[in-house]
């Protein structure tokens, strides 16, 4: 890897900031987009075309914004604070470049409690206009939360520990993009831990339904009930741009091929390239699985998310036993 | 001998001094009258009717007579299955008490009627006194069902609250919802008391679509009325048609051509087709399996196209006129292969789509043991239709009492044992199967041209049931004419108005997440409810 220094690093390293935050504010709509379209052809539907998600927020962004008399100061805060953390850690993570800007931030205990930040603000606001189902949103959210942590902090810690660091572009770059790591026992555990956590987190079928009407099921849609105008657009966006981190983190610490190994500008448009195709493919994955199943009971979620812990910590054993 | 003639020699032996008997216009129908003195033992023979009759209570009908009798009268029907009888007890209640006693503890069933009946007649079955129709802001004194109430009255509001059950204990919460709700489906107050998630007690405050279709029948002729009856609840627009058909048929004792008996069965099982596939559909969408419930909607789709291309309407409006029906739809070839050919495709499919279903483990595990109404419960509430043959109750109103083609047909009915959501999915499944079955076997028939009985006129003040099962369950009418010979009263029951307890009961105890589904296993009216 040759490293360029001084000046030139910082203007490439400024470029490549810029690339990614345009990438990660643009992107998550088509990501949504996609999974949508496939949906829907799965269900011989034509779906909405790929642009809708855009247009959907774009709609939001015009209307009015109202807020209940009853609420308090949170209930405004809370859409711009999901929304920050949530773009913060976006531009963190590992995407697709070996000099990511920030990159000695990207720690992912970091990560993971700005989340919950985001998360906690979220639930507090629900709780604020008084509604009983932002009530029960903010009590299933929480209860969840408190069972996908562990899970997704094992996951990551198993591929961290053969990184030796917690910085995820320094376990991004450590795994070696050849067949054998990616056919690791324990990569691959963990793996379908952080996919499993990903469906958890994201609120997708089987933990969550994002496409219901049905008021009493929802959690994620539950809690945002009470949201109009350009605060649903930043709590839609920022939950989008949630599902984004996720698949980035699938994508780049489990099938590493694709970070541009220099910052040459063929290199760079490759790996943006290669970034694209690994989100469309899970996008795609994630398609199938919300087709190819219901929504669990309430009560079934926590054996869910046991078994994404259990994969996780399995991977993390077998991290040692195998090395 | 017949079954009422039978009968009629165990009540004179048993009530001679309590009972006059006396036979209506329909061969199946048996009224017996109770003598004012002996009131009070109302609840009595309402029991022993039940109990060694093995009857079951079907309706209560509150009649305002006073122009007639000086009275009001209230008729209590109960249904001999295995004779093929109905035997309705006629109370009298004079106006200046409006009570009579309540069989509610005898007949848990009855009480949802006795309620309304308190709101609509001010008929009082003492001590079951709870409001059910009348909404906390109506008078008191104000019963909309009375003859001389005026419907252009404008009824002032007053203050009240919605008096639901209140629980208490800690960590209860309460959560209403409605009665506005999300989607397309009817308006309804529900109040959950729940500890966490699992649902302690439901309450409802049904009765926001109440429409008075029984009271702007009143004084209408017969013939106008049918446009009413396909209006009272949307899925089920013919099967309320033919019902209510039924009454002045059998009030004017017309004889209905086989053609329009066939067409009439082969319509009623096209209802029911297009609806229980559609609710399949709507259980699968509930528990997250979109890709199912795309497919059973398709299906729902295409059966309703047929309808259109056979009657001109996707909902069989149109289709049910007295005496028969209005057009035939098997009358050429081509149409017969349309109905061959889409059944075939849509029960091929429907194979399919079930197979896959009963394959898909997430699936299962969310229709499984949820929402379990009992058979004890189902039987004590009078629960109807597909909720009761879930639950394993053996009811089913085209075995019961044969009408239509249903006596020709080998029928038997669909009987589940597991009152869960699941048992509710497969008594439709399999009621799909068979209904695709009787609709092929019907349309081979030859019979005859005409389609309906020419037009009679009604004899005065004379009434009769008329009954279908419906898709949901059974469906009840009971027409009175006046003095004129038009419509004098005309009561409606619809199944959903047994079965909404039978939902409360089922959903105790599971948790806020599966109402939803457990809702929509019933799938119940809220139109033909309120009416």
């Amino acid at each position: 890897m040759d490293s360029p220094n001084g000046m030139e690093k910082q203007l490439v390293t400024a470029a490549i900031w810029i690339v990614q935050l345009v990438a990660v504010l643009a992107l998550p709509p088509l990501v949504n987009g996609i999974i949508r379209k496939s949906k829907a052809r799965l269900q011989n539907r034509v779906g909405p075309p790929l642009s809708q998600s855009y247009s959907d927020l774009f709609k939001l962004f015009r209307k009015e914004a109202l807020v209940s008399a009853t609420t308090s100061w949170i209930f405004r805060a809370a859409p711009y604070v999901v929304f920050t953390t949530t773009l913060l850690v976006a531009t963190l993570m590992p995407m697709f470049s070996p000099y990511p800007p920030l990159g000695w931030m990207s720690d992912f205990i970091l990560l993971v409690y700005l989340l919950g930040l985001g998360r906690f603000f979220l639930a507090l606001s629900a709780l604020d206009a008084g509604s009983s189902f932002g009530g029960l949103g903010s009590s299933r959210e929480m209860t969840i939360a408190s069972l996908v942590e562990p899970a997704m902090i094992l996951s990551i810690f198993a591929t961290a520990a053969s990184a030796g660091s917690l910085n995820l572009n320094a376990i991004a770059s450590s795994v070696s993009p050849s067949i054998s790591s990616l056919l690791n026992p324990s990569q691959i555990l963990a793996f379908a831990g952080l996919f499993i956590v990903t469906l958890a987190e994201t609120g997708r079928i089987p933990v969550d339904n994002p496409a219901t009407h049905l008021e009493l099921t929802m959690i994620h849609e539950a809690m945002i009930l009470e949201y109009s105008g350009r605060h649903l657009a930043l709590i839609e966006w920022a939950s989008q741009i949630k599902l984004l981190i996720f698949f980035s983190l699938l994508g780049n610490l489990f099938i590493p091929t694709g970070i541009a190994a220099s910052v040459s500008l063929v290199d760079f448009v490759t790996g943006i390239a290669i970034y694209l195709v690994k989100i469309g493919g899970l996008a795609v994955v994630v398609a199938l699985v919300e087709s190819t199943n219901a929504k669990l009971r309430l009560f079934r979620v926590p054996d869910l998310l046991m078994v994404a812990f259990t994969l996780s910590l399995l991977s993390l054993v077998l991290r040692f036993l195998i090395r | 001998m017949t079954a009422r003639d039978k009968f009629s020699v165990i009540i004179r032996r048993a009530w001679a001094d309590r009972l006059t008997l006396r036979s209506g216009p329909a061969p199946n129908e048996l009224y017996a009258s109770l003598h004012p003195d002996f009131l009070g033992s109302l609840p009595d023979i309402c029991e022993m009717i039940v109990r060694s009759f093995h009857a079951r209570f079907v309706t209560l009908i509150p009649v305002d007579e006073r122009a007639d009798r000086n009275s009001f009268r209230v008729y209590y029907v109960f249904s001999i299955a295995r004779e093929d009888l109905f035997l309705i007890l006629e109370a009298p209640v004079n106006p200046r008490h409006m009570e009579l006693p309540s069989i509610t503890a005898h007949i848990e069933a009855a009480s949802y009627f006795e309620r309304e009946m308190n709101d609509w007649f001010g008929i009082t079955a003492f001590p079951n006194i709870h409001r059910l129709a009348s909404h906390p802001d109506w008078p008191d004194e104000v019963h909309p069902m009375l003859k001389d109430f005026d419907l252009r009255t404008a009824v002032p509001r007053v203050r009240g609250t919605f008096d639901f059950r209140p629980v208490e204990g800690e960590g209860v919460f309460e959560i209403p919802v409605g009665p506005v709700h999300a989607g397309i489906i009817e308006p309804g107050h529900f109040r959950f008391s729940v500890a966490g998630e699992p649902i302690i007690n439901l309450d409802m405050q049904l009765h926001y679509t109440h429409k008075g279709t029984e009271k702007l029948a009143e004084g209408r002729r017969p013939a106008h009325v049918v446009f009413l009856a396909e209006r009272i609840s949307g899925d089920s627009a013919f099967a309320h048609a033919v019902a209510y058909c039924a009454c002045i048929e059998r009030i004017a004792c017309m004889e209905i051509p086989q053609r329009a008996i066939v067409i009439r069965t082969i319509l009623l099982e096209m209802e029911r087709l297009s609806n229980h596939i559609g609710d399949v559909g709507a259980i699968l969408l509930d528990v997250g399996y979109a890709v199912g419930a795309a497919t059973a909607f398709h299906l729902k789709e295409q059966l309703l196209r047929l309808n259109e291309i056979l009657t001109g309407h996707r909902l069989l409006h149109g289709m049910a006129r007295l005496g028969g029906v209005t057009r035939p739809i098997e009358d050429t070839v081509a149409k017969r292969d349309t109905i061959r050919s889409t059944l075939s495709d849509v029960r091929r499919t429907f194979d399919a789509l079930i197979e896959w279903v009963l394959s898909t483990s997430s699936v299962l595990d969310r229709l499984e043991t949820t929402g379990i109404l009992t058979q004890k419960d189902a039987l004590q509430l009078g629960a109807v239709g597909v909720a009761a043959r879930a639950s394993g109750v053996d009811r089913d109103l085209r075995r019961d009492h044969p009408h239509l083609a249903y006596p020709f047909l080998e029928h038997r009915a669909v009987v589940q044992k597991g009152g869960d959501v699941f048992a509710r999915f497969k008594v439709r499944v399999d009621e799909v199967a068979m209904s695709i079955e009787i609709i092929l076997q019907l349309l081979g028939q030859h019979s005859g041209e005409a389609l309906a009985a020419p037009p009679a006129v009604l004899p005065a003040s004379t009434c009769a049931l008329g009954y279908v099962e419906g898709w949901r369950g059974e469906i009840v009418h009971w027409v009175m004419t006046d003095a004129a010979g038009n419509i004098g009263r005309w009561k409606i029951t619809d199944p959903s108005f047994h079965n909404w307890r039978a939902l409360s009961l089922a959903v105790r105890g599971n948790i806020v997440p599966d109402f939803p589904v457990i809702n929509k296993s019933f799938n119940l009216s809220y139109s033909g409810n309120d009416r």
